[in-house]
């Protein structure tokens, strides 16, 4: 019961959080100078560049705990957190298109982190589809927590590699130029985005938590063996 | 490892794949040089006990040692002294017999000569397929290669999973006379197999697996009589 | 050391096995130039567009041949579970890794000397031989980029359904920093390198190639631990 207290405290604090950080943020922070109203996405965008990265890592390190430890729990992290995370960079990449449209023209202008978000979507997205194929619950556990590893460790050099090669032509703003007087609805939203997502990837844990006790049946009563070392003869069952 | 201890010594074993447990309260021991026939009906787990055995396969509970270890966190000790002998040939097609035993030498670290593995094709009738490609095989020669492979490696514990399967009855003379052979030498020998009558002349020991778990231990000879009541 | 003689003689076996089986090598290195002709019929006859595109059709010919030519390499070790056999021999499965790793590698760096000079004729490219050879040296390192988590992810999808969709779905958003950089690094050579950035490049690559080689050797023992 405990544990159903901590999260939902988490959820509804994130969720006046965000409401108070976004109404800040559309009404009373002031417009920006050269890209106008479309410039408030950035409430919604930072806050989940931040969260998704931050939920990414925690699958990380859940799938670390999982291979070394085997242990269910850890596994369900890993999965609510990976989960979450595909979800977030999705949302991420549909801001990134919503602020694109009106401000260049084009949906898609190759910004680094949007480029490098959209490679880590569909490589997590795989992974879990890995996990739908694979039906023992615990090579499921040890193969996608290799998976997620392996996927982490390329993050950096995906963004590093798309960066390099983003340098040799234009280099254009993305919507992440900050005055001071945002900040204050910046930090409001983006501790809201990771209590909301924080709150999401519980839900998440406990369901697969539950599937996997629903799995683990105890064993069966023991039954009645027969000796036959000292049995003359054999006695049928 | 103490002198004297069980050479297999399994406690509270069971095994579960999904919500199904196909082992389960194994309680067993056995010592060295002895020889143990498992018996029991399809799916009532003796592959799964086997492979637990050789490292293959985790148990979902209680406790495994072979040789005084853990034959799955301390795999590369245990499979020193350890040979399985599966109804999976586990050969390269497109290898020749000779070359699948050098494969193989080459691994255990036993140094054989060519000639020596000659000999040993000698020992199995199948010197004069040496040089011939697995993938023309039929499956008694492809057992009685896979025997070869356990004189290469030389095991203290040989494990066998159906050894008389789809075999020849001259193959199964071979087969029977060749464990008979390592249980002489003083190898320990777990053998599961449905062919139980012929399999309790060579084994000490016998026990009947029902649905994952020990119905009856006793004397091999007696084995025999036991399925048959069941039956 | 005991391992390096293990995974020498696990590389011989599987060299010797490609050899005995060689039309199957030969389908996949047909494969590539198959895509090398679509690329064309996709740009059109326009050699401009052809030979500025040609360093990226031909890395795609590599990544696209690359599963294939990986699947293979599993599909017979579990013709007779053969691998299981290997796990059951004292053999670390890092050795096995190294091995079937390494053996994938050679069997992607042959494709190669075919490839190149199709795309050389297709895409107009002028090339000489010491071009050829740095050519090749960039896709020795970009093979094995692929390889090293390819074989540790073709172990997993050679056991389930759907492994033909599976293997491409995992790998090619992994190793896009071998694609983006050996795409560069190849440019440059056949293009020229005003500003000596191929340094860089195949410095990335190299640094893909050690991170993966280590990493995936270190989790393969547990993608197999439960025999496979």
């Amino acid at each position: 019961m405990t544990r159903l207290r901590w999260d939902a405290i988490v959820g509804l604090v994130g969720l006046a959080l965000l409401l108070a950080g976004s109404y800040i943020g559309l009404f009373e922070a002031p417009a920006e100078r050269h890209m106008g109203e479309v410039q408030r996405i950035m409430y919604a965008h930072v806050p989940t560049a931040w969260s998704s990265m931050l939920v990414l890592t925690a699958a990380f390190v859940f799938a670390i705990a999982s291979v070394w430890s085997g242990k269910a729990k850890w596994d369900a992290w890993m999965t609510g957190s990976t989960e979450v995370g595909v979800v977030m960079g999705a949302l991420l990449i549909g801001q990134g298109m919503i602020w694109a449209k009106p401000t260049w023209g084009v949906w898609w202008d190759w910004d680094v982190r949007l480029t490098t978000t959209l490679i880590m979507v569909i490589l997590f997205a795989g992974i879990l589809v890995l996990r739908s194929f694979v039906e023992d619950s615990e090579r499921r556990a040890t193969w996608s927590a290799v998976a997620v590893i392996i996927g982490y460790v390329d993050v950096p050099l995906v963004y590093f590699c798309v960066r390099w090669w983003r340098s040799l032509h234009q280099i254009q703003s993305s919507p992440e130029t900050v005055a001071s007087t945002m900040v204050t609805p910046l930090r409001i939203n983006a501790i809201a985005v990771l209590l909301i997502a924080i709150w999401f990837v519980a839900q998440r844990t406990r369901i697969e938590l539950a599937r996997r006790r629903n799995e683990s049946v105890a064993m069966p009563a023991r039954r009645a063996r027969r000796d036959g070392e000292t049995a003359a003869a054999p006695q049928e069952s | 490892m103490e002198r004297g201890s069980p050479a297999v010594l399994c406690t509270g074993v069971g095994r579960r794949f999904g919500r199904r447990w196909v082992l389960a309260h194994v309680d067993l021991a056995v010592e060295r040089a002895e020889s143990l026939l498992l018996a029991g009906a399809n799916g009532s787990g003796k592959t799964t006990l086997l492979r637990i055995l050789a490292g293959l396969s985790r148990p979902s509970a209680g406790s495994v040692r072979v040789l005084g270890r853990d034959p799955h966190s301390e795999r590369l000790t245990c499979r020193r002294s350890l040979s399985m002998v599966s109804h999976r040939s586990y050969l390269y097609d497109g290898l020749t017999a000779l070359e699948m035993l050098r494969v193989w030498a080459r691994l255990s670290e036993r140094g054989f000569s060519d000639d020596q593995l000659g000999a040993l094709l000698e020992e199995v009738a199948l010197s004069a397929h040496r040089d011939l490609p697995v993938g023309g095989f039929s499956a008694g020669m492809r057992k009685r290669l896979t025997l070869v492979r356990t004189r290469i490696e030389s095991p203290d514990i040989l494990l066998l999973d159906e050894p008389l399967a789809a075999l020849d009855a001259a193959g199964k003379r071979l087969v029977e006379r060749w464990i008979a052979r390592e249980v002489e030498r003083g190898t320990t020998v777990i053998v599961a197999s449905h062919d139980v009558t012929r399999m309790s002349r060579i084994c000490g020991r016998g026990l009947l697996l029902e649905q994952g778990q020990i119905g009856w231990t006793g004397p091999a000879a007696r084995l025999p009589a036991e399925v048959e009541g069941l039956a | 050391m005991r391992s390096l003689g293990q995974i020498a003689t696990l590389v011989r076996k599987d060299l010797l096995l490609e050899w005995r089986g060689r039309t199957r090598g030969l389908s996949v290195v047909l494969f590539g130039v198959v895509t090398l002709l679509l690329f064309s019929f996709a740009v059109g006859p326009d050699s401009t567009a052809l030979r500025a595109g040609a360093a990226g059709f031909l890395v795609l010919a590599l990544l696209l041949s690359s599963t294939l030519a990986l699947s293979e390499g599993f599909r017979l070790e579990h013709e007779n579970h053969a691998l299981e056999g290997l796990l059951l021999a004292p053999v670390e499965p890092v050795a096995l890794f190294y091995a079937k790793a390494l053996s994938n590698t050679l069997f992607l760096l042959l494709l190669a000397p075919v490839l190149t000079p199709v795309a050389v004729v297709l895409y107009a490219v002028d090339i000489g031989p010491a071009t050829l050879l740095q050519v090749i040296g960039l896709w020795g390192l970009a093979a094995a980029g692929l390889s090293a988590p390819g074989t540790l992810f073709a172990a997993m999808t050679s056991r389930l359904r759907s492994q033909d969709v599976l293997l491409p779905l995992l790998l090619f958003p992994l190793v896009v920093p071998v694609l983006l950089g050996s795409v560069k690094a190849i440019a440059l050579i056949l293009t020229g390198d005003p500003m000596q950035q191929l340094p860089s490049w195949t410095l990335l690559l190299a640094g893909f190639d050690v991170i993966y080689w280590s990493l995936c050797g270190v989790l393969f023992a547990y993608v197999v631990e439960e025999g496979v």
